[in-house]
């Protein structure tokens, strides 16, 4: 049996710094910083007290006048995205009445502001005054099934958490699903939003950054929270071709793998973050000489992006580590479940014009770093990027690597 | 494309913890009920619950430290050691091995924590451990950090049929060759939260779960973990690994119609049930055992019915089909990992637990009220439901050669 190729045909994203796949791409080649102060939550004497809010955030602008009010922020954010990925691969509503679209999301919270104020209401009035659709919301894929709702996807649903490379593990999912026949085409991304709980709780474990996130520097102190959506739609090469799609890419393989010291034994997590690579390597059939472009998870966490930058230079050699490397969290801080689906649209946009972000406030590396391929400024490359490496880590272990092809 | 073997079983549950005792007591009918004792209930329109009384984490945990671990963390760890041990081995330290654990709210206590401390003005001293305790992929991080795997470490958080996605997902890493073994299960805590969102939908019932009975009364929540251990059949017998039964298939679905109401034609739990027996290679008749959703609530077994009813034609009267949600209640994400034990088990003993509290049937379909029975279990198919309109149905079949 020959494997099914997934193509990508379609994308959508909502970001702090634009509304749209073709908006993330020049704005994140602008170098314009989605960090601004928060108005999201009251943020009440809280340092840091700026983050990547997407604001402002008007969901009928996108999604027209049907009923909102039982869909929650991380939903809402989900379903522009979602609608943007439909829309440009042509699989309309009416085509979507003919056929089983699926959805995988990836996520950390789904909403735990939801589930929080939730359970406070409950706590301060009486379980008899809890809100039934916060309940309804409260589950982790609540925001996958409100968008089959409200897109009529009747395939394959699920959700994904792995920390921050939920997004990308999405992706993963997404191509097992159609190469084993399980899917013909579905939606894969992630999406997260900004919250009192999710920042209060990253600030009080120490994750997040004084200031501006500066990836691979010597002086990052932390990532910076966001929050968005991104979303791909995934299709079987065979289907896409049969209907005619425009097909923008393709996903070459993937590999998993996690780090059991959770980032404590820097070599062990290194070898994770190579692990992954080298597999995706392999899944792929492409040799680290052949990449192009790296789009990497780098975030400005201090021992997350070290372990990054050893375990892919690790596992693509010395050529591969001066390939041309993207860290486009310098921009756009860290999305969590979100971050990796919007690593994987902007490396389209990158396979598209051959313009490179470069990482927004990156001054000096430390003096061991091995990729030599990141640089401060934005540039085009010398001839158009065919492969592309997705890579994305979680601070709890998980690492997920993608090769992608441009068509 | 390679077969895959359930080789390991591990349960803690509120009839009991270990693949003995709990199966044992799912056979002679035990009740996991009791008034709440984890919180407070006194303000709820019902007070019955099926916590797991007198867990000990500190047996089962030994690489992590089980004070600084959430309860769906630490009844998931004592689940994969349990079944670790049950498949006899002695290692899972490999770069080819993973896990893939499913939850409906992954540690709602550290949020109840979370907004205890807030209600009471005490923000600013939020200890450090949130991050590392609450989001939901932290339960499968555990497992992996404590049995020192370096393979997939993946999260399913899709609520109450997330057991059964999670094995689906393992299966189809092992078959895709991604990893040589696997630890794939459900893991779900008791919680306030959980009791409120039931109880303000008027789905508990008051005193016990009475699943596919006429006066049904709604569901019980509960708390628990399962954990199978999966890898492929050769490498299995190759070892001289005891097979319990092996995943024929799966199906998944959704109903993309309504967040916690089934469609009411039951057209995803058909999908999913249609897609998971054509993935198997076979037919509806072939089905010697449905291990049922089964939560008693009037709505979801009067679809479940309907849904049965329409795949299987007329198999279903003669298909024997009960739900164990009647002793040890509902157990959130572990449900259907613990019902995807009990269906390995009932393909290894030929033994098929009863549906207990069942006085008068609603509708024609075999129940197996009130007594286990012995049957030629050649192939189980477990069935999961959950919010969001997510549906899944596996397939456990005897490893014949």
């Amino acid at each position: 049996m020959t494997a099914r190729r997934v193509v990508i045909t379609g994308s959508g994203a909502l970001a702090p710094v634009a509304d749209s796949p073709a908006g993330l791409h020049a704005a994140l080649c602008a170098q314009q910083s989605a960090l601004k102060p928060i108005e999201v939550f009251p943020v009440d004497g809280l340092q840091p007290s700026f983050a990547g809010e997407i604001r402002p955030f008007e969901p009928r602008q996108y999604l027209g006048e049907r009923n909102l009010r039982p869909v929650d922020r991380t939903a809402r954010l989900l379903l522009v995205a979602a609608q943007q990925a439909l829309e440009s691969s042509g699989w309309t509503a009416e085509r979507r009445t003919q056929h089983e679209i699926g959805l995988v999301l990836g996520t950390v919270f789904c909403s735990v502001r939801t589930i929080a104020e939730f359970d406070r209401r409950a706590v301060q009035l009486g379980p008899s005054y809890a809100s039934p659709l916060d309940f309804a919301n409260s589950v982790i894929n609540a925001a996958a099934g409100q968008a089959a709702i409200w897109h009529d996807l009747r395939g394959v649903n699920s959700t994904v958490a792995a920390g921050e490379a939920s997004g990308l593990l999405a992706l993963a999912y997404g191509t097992d699903l159609i190469r084993s026949g399980r899917a013909d085409a579905l939606l894969a991304g992630g999406a997260e939003e900004l919250c009192y709980e999710s920042f209060v709780g990253c600030l009080s474990a120490g994750r997040l950054g004084s200031a501006r996130p500066i990836p691979f520097d010597a002086r990052r102190d932390g990532f910076a929270l966001a929050e968005g959506a991104a979303m791909l739609l995934l299709e079987d090469a065979g289907s896409a071709a049969a209907r005619g799609a425009p097909v923008l890419a393709e996903i070459r393989g993937y590999g998993e793998a996690f780090d059991a010291t959770a980032g404590e034994d820097e070599p062990s997590a290194a070898a994770a973050v190579a692990r992954a690579v080298r597999l995706a390597l392999e899944d792929a059939a492409v040799d680290p000489a052949d990449l192009d472009v790296l789009s990497l998870a780098a975030n400005g966490g201090l021992r997350t992006d070290r372990a990054e930058a050893r375990g892919v230079a690790a596992a693509l050699g010395e050529e591969g580590a001066r390939k041309p490397a993207a860290a486009i969290k310098a921009m756009l801080g860290e999305s969590l479940g979100a971050s990796g689906a919007f690593q994987a649209v902007s490396l389209l946009g990158m396979l598209t014009d051959g313009v490179l972000p470069g990482v927004l406030g990156l001054e000096k590396t430390e003096d061991d770093f091995p990729l030599s391929g990141v640089q401060a400024v934005t540039r085009t490359l010398d001839r158009r990027p065919r492969l592309g490496l997705l890579h994305a880590q979680a601070w709890d272990g998980q690492c997920v690597a993608l090769i992608v092809e441009a068509r | 494309m390679s077969r895959i073997a359930v080789t390991g079983v591990g349960l803690v549950t509120p009839i009991g913890a270990g693949r003995d005792e709990v199966w044992e007591g799912l056979l002679a009918g035990r009740s996991g009920f009791a008034p709440v004792g984890s919180f407070d209930a006194s303000r709820f329109n019902a007070q019955i619950g099926a916590e797991v009384h007198g867990f000990d984490p500190a047996p089962w945990v030994r690489t992590l430290d089980p004070g600084r671990l959430g309860r769906a963390s630490q009844l998931a760890i004592a689940a994969a050691r349990m079944a670790l041990e049950d498949a006899e081995l002695s290692s899972f330290a490999s770069s080819r091995a993973g896990v893939v654990m499913g939850t409906t709210s992954g540690e709602p206590r550290e949020v109840e924590r979370f907004n205890d401390r807030y209600l009471a003005g005490e923000m600013a001293g939020l200890d450090a451990g949130f991050m590392g305790l609450y989001p939901c992929h932290m339960i499968a991080a555990h497992v992996a950090r404590e049995v020192g795997c370096g393979g997939p470490v993946t999260m399913i958080p899709t609520a109450c049929a997330a057991g059964n996605y999670a094995i689906a997902h393992a299966f189809g890493l092992l078959r895709d060759g991604k990893a040589d073994v696997m630890l794939a299960g459900g893991a779900d805590a008791f919680s306030r939260i959980t009791y409120a969102g039931f109880s303000r939908l008027g789905a508990i019932a008051p005193e016990r779960c009475q699943p596919f009975d006429r006066h049904r009364k709604g569901m019980i929540p509960g708390e628990g973990a399962g954990v199978l251990v999966l890898e492929p059949l050769e490498k299995a017998r190759a070892r001289g690994a005891r097979v319990y039964a092996e995943v024929a298939g799966y199906g998944l679905s959704c109903d993309a119609h309504h967040m916690t109401a089934a469609h009411p034609e039951a057209d995803g739990a058909v999908r999913a049930m249609e897609k998971a027996l054509a993935d198997a290679g076979i037919g509806a008749v072939d089905v010697s055992y449905i291990s049922a959703h089964g939560t008693g609530t009037p709505t979801n077994d009067r679809l479940e019915i309907l849904a049965v009813q329409r795949v299987f034609g007329k198999a279903a009267e003669r298909t024997p089909m009960s739900s164990i949600k009647s002793m040890i209640g509902h157990t959130m994400g572990a449900a259907s990992a613990i019902e995807a034990a009990v269906c390995s088990l009932a393909v290894a003993t030929g033994r098929i637990p009863p549906t207990m509290n069942l006085e008068e049937p609603d509708g024609d379909l075999d129940y197996v009220p009130k007594q286990f029975r012995e049957h030629d279990v050649r192939v189980a198919m477990n069935n999961a439901y959950a919010f969001g309109g997510n549906n899944a149905s596996v397939i456990f079949r005897r490893a014949e050669a």
